[in-house]
């Protein structure tokens, strides 16, 4: 049994080779990185509570399949930033008040790293998710239209019904007005803005 | 380091023709140990792998006519996409690879397996945390970690039925009667060792308790990573060492090349995932590990496969020609020779910002996923299931049609996201080019990715049928159903 114990001693110090250098190191250097002072307030700025239960929502409903988020440094490619997907290259501090890290590995949407700066009107972004076609031409993202509520006006319209014009637009006498789930997911996207810059250090030390 | 000399050729070449040797009552008996844990991990496995190309079909149409299926919670793309590839992966791929790596674990050792229960309850609790699992993502219980989508409790249960079954090739090799370790065991042995650690370590700091984000990119990469080179290859490459010279009788080309590969991949496998992260908030040392590790994987590639490559041209070409298992063997290698090509491309910083993000990376898992590790597993099946039902294989039309159509359906799934993944590349990086334009130079691909999917089901369809027509045979003969 020899062979068995040095073959398996040899599988154990390969493995452990990259699980320390990749996961220990990461955990180390990485996992306890704090925010920085900026000229106004903690960098990266907090999530409000209402973003923090809306990147749970981003999360259950997989839009990190579609999506990236980050912003590709620039000896690699400028493309990213001439897109004005964003300003900088997203560093590891980004990603710090996030609870998972949606990098997301496949474009077949636009990265949403800035989505927050790009788009500011919360209206505009409930339209996008129960009817994207209808906001861009060409869209493949499919539509939400489940974190939305339909509900029959009584006397006046709510305040926060959305005006949609698309197929599954209400009928006369209704309206859609945006759950609990895609407010939060909303302020989420909201706050998803890197328009800041952490001291140069911050950049370099890991 | 001794390890040279312990696996030392002539005492591993012995080790095989040991096997080769053995006399074919004792097979019986080895085999009826394993019939009911093989039967239970092969069915349910096969329903998986149908169920998860179905649902990546689905997904496909998705992408072509956004409307389709469209406004349903449960059906919604970023629910659906994780589970189907949780299904191929979790469903079909590992356990599949697990009841492959068994059986010719009991074959090498010689040892009768009598804990079937245990074993059968862990294949169950392991069925059953995918199922449920997958559920539970669709519900919109999911975690969003690449991979690792499934909640909490689903992945804890996989994990503890991965133990309780991965102790048992350990315990094999351990009751073995022969005291060498062939080239085949070490790769199995990789396996049962690395899966239950990447994926514990993954959970703990993923998905379990979860630490800071600034810390996870490179632990994600490093699980994607490990898990096709340090359980699928390893799992593939053991199964192929043992069908050539089993089936045609030649005997391993060169053992050192054999160790060299086997050495190589063990040291570089858990570090080729950060490849993924050129150009991804990391540290630059951790992108360039990357790169470095995915580029000399190719040589542990290139050393296995000149093995493979002169083995295969010793055996007599009619053995080839009448054995479906070689025949899905040559298509494995040869897909593992296009994977580690297409992943070296997309490793260096210039191509890379051309084709990261883009379907070409889908390209990449599937060819080493359903082209490599698939078609491989394939061998694997065809080589064992005539050996546990006693029957051999009477369609081979049937046969051909499972393997020309996986064939043509991953070439034309790859070619289309190679190509599709050039064009949207390029036009990512040509700002003038509206997001809506892009889409739309993609639309033509994805439309040959759904038909590819459509191609690949079919195909898989045949085997399924083949599977029945045996069935029958054996109801009509009145033979004994192991199970």
């Amino acid at each position: 049994m020899n062979q068995l114990r040095s073959l398996f001693l040899m599988i154990a110090s390969f493995f452990f080779l990259s699980w320390f250098g990749i996961v220990i190191y990461s955990y180390i250097h990485l996992g306890h990185l704090r925010s920085v002072a900026g000229t106004d307030g903690l960098l990266p700025p907090e999530y409000n509570g209402s973003a923090v239960r809306g990147a749970h929502v981003y999360a259950v409903n997989g839009c990190m399949t579609c999506h990236t988020q980050q912003i590709r440094q620039l000896d690699v490619t400028h493309a990213d930033i001439d897109r004005k997907w964003g300003e900088r290259p997203s560093v590891p501090l980004d990603y710090l008040r996030d609870r998972t890290a949606f990098l997301g590995n496949i474009r077949i949407g636009p990265d949403l790293s800035n989505i927050g700066m790009r788009l500011t009107d919360p209206m505009k972004l409930y339209q996008h998710l129960y009817e994207p076609a209808q906001m861009v031409e060409g869209s493949i993202m499919p539509s939400y239209r489940y974190l939305f509520h339909l509900q029959k006006i009584q006397g006046e319209p709510s305040a926060y019904a959305i005006v949609l014009v698309g197929p599954h637009a209400p009928q006369l006498g209704y309206e859609i007005v945006p759950t609990r789930d895609v407010q939060d997911l909303v302020a989420y996207l909201l706050s998803l803005k890197h328009n800041y810059t952490f001291p140069e250090e911050s950049h370099t030390a890991p | 380091m001794n390890q040279e000399t312990t696996f030392s050729p002539a005492q591993a070449s012995n080790n095989l023709s040991n096997e080769l040797l053995l006399n074919s009552s004792l097979c019986l008996e080895l085999d009826c140990a394993l019939n009911i844990p093989m039967f239970f991990l092969l069915r349910s496995s096969f329903f998986n792998f149908g169920l998860g190309l179905f649902l990546l079909l689905i997904c496909s149409i998705k992408l072509v006519f956004p409307t389709f299926c469209d406004g349903m919670s449960f059906l919604t793309y970023g629910r659906l996409f994780p589970v189907a590839y949780d299904f191929l992966i979790y469903g079909w791929a590992i356990p599949l690879g697990f009841a492959l790596v068994l059986w010719f674990t009991s074959r090498f050792s010689q040892a009768v397996f009598t804990h079937t229960r245990v074993l059968v309850a862990a294949a169950h609790l392991w069925n059953a945390a995918v199922f449920l699992g997958s559920l539970a993502v669709l519900a919109g219980y999911g975690t969003s970690v690449p991979f690792l989508e499934y909640p909490n409790w689903a992945s804890f249960l996989l994990l503890v039925s991965f133990l309780l079954m991965g102790v048992w090739v350990i315990f094999l090799i351990k009751q073995s009667t022969c005291r060498t370790l062939y080239v085949s065991q070490w790769y199995f042995l990789t396996f049962v060792c690395s899966f239950p650690w990447m994926y514990g370590t993954a959970n703990m700091l993923l998905t379990w308790g979860k630490i800071q984000g600034s810390a996870q990119a490179p632990i994600q990469a490093w699980y994607g990573g490990s898990l096709v080179e340090l359980c699928f290859t390893p799992v593939a490459l053991g199964i192929i060492y043992y069908i050539i010279p089993k089936i045609s009788g030649v005997k391993i080309y060169s053992y050192y090349l054999a160790l060299c590969g086997f050495v190589s991949l063990l040291f570089l496998g858990g570090w080729s995932g950060l490849s993924l992260l050129v150009g991804a908030p990391i540290p630059a040392w951790m992108m360039s590990a990357g790169v470095v590790a995915n580029t000399l994987i190719s040589v542990s590639m290139l050393a296995v496969v000149v093995n493979f490559y002169y083995m295969l041209q010793e055996s007599k070409k009619i053995i080839i020609q009448q054995s479906p298992a070689l025949h899905f063997v040559a298509a494995g290698i040869i897909f593992y020779v296009i994977a580690t090509f297409l992943s070296l491309l997309n490793t260096f910083p210039g191509f890379n910002a051309l084709l990261n993000f883009t379907d070409y990376v889908s390209a990449s898992l599937i060819v080493s996923l359903l082209g490599f590790f698939g078609m491989t597993l394939f061998a694997g099946v065809y080589y064992i299931i005539p050996r546990l039902t006693g029957i051999s294989w009477f369609s081979s039309v049937m046969i051909r049609w499972h393997f020309w159509l996986s064939i043509i359906g991953i070439s034309v799934m790859i070619s289309s996201m190679v190509l599709g993944g050039i064009i949207e590349g390029a036009a990512l990086n040509d700002s003038e080019i509206t997001f809506t334009n892009i889409l739309s130079y993609a639309q033509p691909w994805r439309f040959l990715i759904s038909i590819s999917w459509l191609i690949l089901i079919v195909g898989f369809a045949c085997f399924i049928r083949l599977l029945v027509m045996m069935r029958w045979q054996m109801i009509k003969e009145k033979l004994p159903m192991p199970q």
